[in-house]
């Protein structure tokens, strides 16, 4: 019984042993999982196996430094006496075995060893290699003063304990690696903050410049932007390189940043002056080694960086690269920026060189149309400074009381739409200006922020306006009485030399009629170019008017044509007249159409020779608007005008050749003041016409003719 | 015989038409101003009366006023002559009263059948 009792005690005592143990490698994973960096990893591997339930009581974690191969100290526990940082030299030591081979090695008994670097008096020693993604870095070493001390269990414990530690390691680097890059971007984010209020390209591209160099912990470097237009990068930043470079000038292919310019791809070259590509331009420089990268907002072309080392020592590698590709973008955007920035800044200086030397006063208003800013210009016309106006209501400081509502009205438009007049504002010292008015809304990134006003002084223009009218209103009148002038005299010429035919006549005297028919017939052409000359500056001045009456047409008709009648036969020429036969009546002003008829059938009399003229008159629906329309149409058989002749014919003064005037007469104005007219009544004239074959004119005339249908002026 | 009377400034064409006209057979008296063409006018002795409208003293226009205001000679006919061929005068002068118009320079026969027209009425 008891040795059952005693097997029945043991079991449990085994038993809660081994669940004390599982308990205690269940604290040491969940220390080392959680650790934050690789300090932590070492200190929790150590403290997690120096377990009471596990019974380790002296355990260090060394790693191998690379450079040395010696093993520094990273954590321990049990030690006396031991500096931190120990440093075990390499091939020295019972755990350089794990180091060398990656396996555990188990010294049951250190005292036989002659490697064994005495930190206990005896003992025995197991050594698990710590392996990070299949490179030894490190071994742990566990110790007990007791030879034979360890088991397979422990084996198994130590080695499962290295292997979370190792991947624990492995985790808490590539943390720390992430912590750099995301250092690194903010380094970045700062060049960029950086960039971004010093906006000057020139320094912009040398901040640029100075960070990657110091990124990239290189000897010195190259800025250039691209032109477009010449299709060559610039260099303007240059720093330790050897000489000056900035102002180089590169085509594309040229030299590292013009390699790179064209292929697009950043290109590490690792003995620059056994490159093929080399510019002359750089046969000087002191570098060994370049890493270059184009600049680019998309795919479009911005610039190029270069990157030197000038100690043949220093390479460039991936990391490099990336760097440098992750910096490129973001040096690209700054210099986009700052470019954009100067061209900004260039433009607001244009125009703010046009806003100052502008004769025109230029004032800009906020939406609560107080006074932002004025010109020069203001401050000359309204006798205000600018200090006295800012912050001003600018309707109440010049408009005047008659124009107060009218100025405000305009600004209140004005935050909407541009507007456009002309008014009278009050200077400082209370005279009063005319000026033209221009106010448009002003519109940022469509956000609409205020009101900029124009006002152009137009007094001299008014002046000059009124001066002019003044001088056009005496013309007339000066038209007015010389024409009453002209005609008294005309009219006893005219009227004595008919009376002396009849008288002749009478007499028996019959041999001085033909002379005296010619002075008759020269006062009437001189009485017939007054009155047409009349008329045309009364059209010109606006002054002729429409006196609308209710009339026949037919008989108006008859009327014309009984008193043209001597005029066609006098070239032996025929008379058809063709008038529809519900013409009735038109209201427009008859004497206007009797003298349009009258000059259109004189005129194909006096181009015609033995040949027929018809008068064909007409009423009509118009097919565009449907009015009832008069159309007159006179047609002759006479010498027909040529097509460039045609397109002259309605202007004053344009008979066909001056040749013409002399052998046909007349004024050349009849057409015109014909044109003029029918516009007058809403109406039209054409002309068709071939020479030697002869002419069509056709009037059409609204049956009813409304006042101001056109202006009287052309 | 009907019996004329031409208001007429300028002496030129008071000759003239006066002339002409007594060659056709009527029998002219001539006023040099409105004012005189008023005062004879009054004396009832013309069948019709021939008027310039631009007159010194008083023009025209307000001479045929006055004399359709006046019993004596509100019927009597009146034909407006002026050198003004302008649209609008025609109808400035039959608003002051005249019978007809006609514009200078004179066209004889025009003229003989606007008078006649008025002295057959």
């Amino acid at each position: 019984m008891t040795a059952q009792r005693n097997s029945t005690s043991a079991r449990p005592t085994r038993q809660r042993r081994l669940a004390r143990r599982q308990a205690a490698l269940l604290r040491l994973s969940t220390a080392i999982a959680s650790a934050s960096d690789e300090a932590e990893v070492y200190q929790s591997v150590v403290a997690g196996l120096h377990d009471e339930a596990l019974g380790y009581n002296f355990l260090g974690v060394f790693l191998l430094d690379p450079d040395t191969g010696d093993r520094v100290l990273q954590a321990s526990i049990g030690w006396p006496d031991i500096p931190d940082n120990w440093r075990v030299h390499r091939g020295e030591g019972l755990s350089e075995r794990a180091l060398q081979d990656g396996k555990l090695h188990y010294t049951a008994d250190v005292t036989r060893e002659s490697q064994y670097l005495p930190s206990l008096a005896s003992g025995s020693e197991v050594d698990v290699p710590l392996r990070v993604d299949g490179t030894t870095i490190g071994v742990l070493v566990v110790e007990s003063s007791e030879p034979n001390a360890f088991s397979d269990d422990d084996f198994e414990i130590l080695t499962a304990a290295a292997n979370q530690a190792s991947i624990a390691i492995g985790r808490a680097r590539l943390l720390a690696e992430e912590r750099q890059r995301a250092d690194e971007h903010k380094a970045l984010l700062d060049t960029m903050s950086d960039l971004s209020s010093e906006l000057e390209l020139s320094k912009v591209l040398q901040a640029v410049l100075e960070r990657a160099v110091t990124l990239l912990g290189v000897t010195g470097g190259e800025v250039a932007i691209y032109e477009e237009g010449a299709r060559e990068l610039v260099v303007v930043a240059s720093q330790n390189i050897g000489k000056d470079s900035t102002g180089t000038r590169l085509k594309l292919g040229e030299g590292a940043m013009g390699a790179v310019a064209e292929t697009r791809e950043p290109l590490i070259i690792p003995s620059y002056h056994e490159w093929l590509g080399q510019s002359v331009q750089y046969a000087d420089v002191l570098v060994h080694s370049v890493m270059a990268a184009p600049l680019l907002i998309g795919r479009r072309l911005v610039g190029a960086i270069a990157t030197v080392h000038s100690d043949p020592e220093r390479v460039f590698g991936p990391e490099d690269l990336r760097l440098l590709n992750m910096f490129a973008p973001q040096a690209a955007i700054a210099v986009e920026n700052a470019g954009l920035y100067t061209e900004a800044q260039r433009q607001r200086q244009y125009f703010e060189a046009l806003v100052l030397n502008s004769p025109v006063a230029i004032v800009t208003l906020d939406l609560t149309e107080n006074i932002v800013s004025c010109n020069p210009g203001f401050e000359q016309l309204f006798g205000y400074t600018e200090d006295e106006v800012v912050g001003q209501k600018l309707d109440h400081l010049i408009a005047t009381e008659a124009t107060l509502s009218e100025a405000v009205a305009y600004t209140k438009e004005a935050l909407d739409r541009p507007i456009h007049g002309i008014g009278r504002r009050r200077r400082k010292d209370g005279t009063l200006v005319d000026v033209e008015i221009l106010g448009v809304p002003v519109i940022v990134e469509k956000q609409q922020v205020g009101i900029l006003a124009l006002y152009h002084d137009i007094t001299e223009l008014l002046q000059a306006r009124r001066e002019a009218e003044a001088a056009n209103s005496a013309k007339s009148q000066f038209l007015a009485s010389m024409s009453h002038e002209l005609r008294t005299p005309l009219n006893a010429i005219i009227g004595y030399s008919e009376m002396l035919q009849e008288e002749v006549t009478d007499l028996g005297h019959g041999e001085f009629t033909t002379d005296l028919e010619k002075i008759n017939t020269a006062g009437r052409h001189l009485l017939s170019l007054i009155n047409d000359i009349l008329d045309l500056s009364k059209i010109e001045a606006g002054k002729m008017e429409l006196h609308l009456e209710s009339f026949d047409v037919r008989a108006m008709v008859d009327d014309v044509v009984t008193t043209v009648t001597p005029l066609v036969a006098k070239n032996d020429n025929q008379l058809e007249v063709k008038c529809f036969e519900g013409l009735g009546s038109m209201y427009a002003d008859m004497t206007k159409v009797r003298q349009m008829l009258l000059n259109l059938l004189s005129n194909a009399s006096k181009f015609t020779e033995g040949g027929t003229i018809s008068l064909d008159v007409d009423r009509r629906k118009d097919a565009d608007d449907g009015r009832l329309m008069i159309v007159f149409n006179v047609t002759d058989t006479g010498i027909g005008m040529t097509p460039a002749q045609m397109n002259r014919v309605f202007e004053a003064f344009s008979q066909a050749e001056a040749a013409t005037t002399s052998k046909y007469g007349g004024t050349g104005l009849g057409l015109a003041i014909t044109r003029r007219f029918c516009h007058m009544m809403g109406g039209d004239v054409q002309v068709q016409s071939d020479v030697g074959v002869g002419s069509n004119f056709a009037i059409r005339l609204p049956a009813v003719v409304k006042l101001s249908a056109q202006p009287a002026g052309d | 015989m009907s019996k004329i009377l031409l208001v007429e400034d300028n002496e030129m064409n008071r000759d003239m038409l006066s002339r002409r006209l007594v060659r056709k057979g009527y029998e002219v008296a001539m006023a040099v101003d409105g004012r005189e063409g008023i005062e004879m006018a009054r004396t009832g002795e013309y069948d019709l009366i021939l008027m310039d409208m631009s007159l010194p003293e008083v023009d025209g226009w307000e001479a045929t006023r006055q004399l359709r205001a006046a019993p004596e000679t509100e019927s009597v006919p009146i034909i407006a002559l002026t050198a003004h061929a302008m649209a609008g005068d025609r109808e400035k002068a039959l608003e002051a009263g005249c019978d007809d118009y006609d514009t200078k320079p004179i066209e004889l026969d025009r003229l003989l059948s606007k008078m006649e027209t008025l002295l057959s009425k």
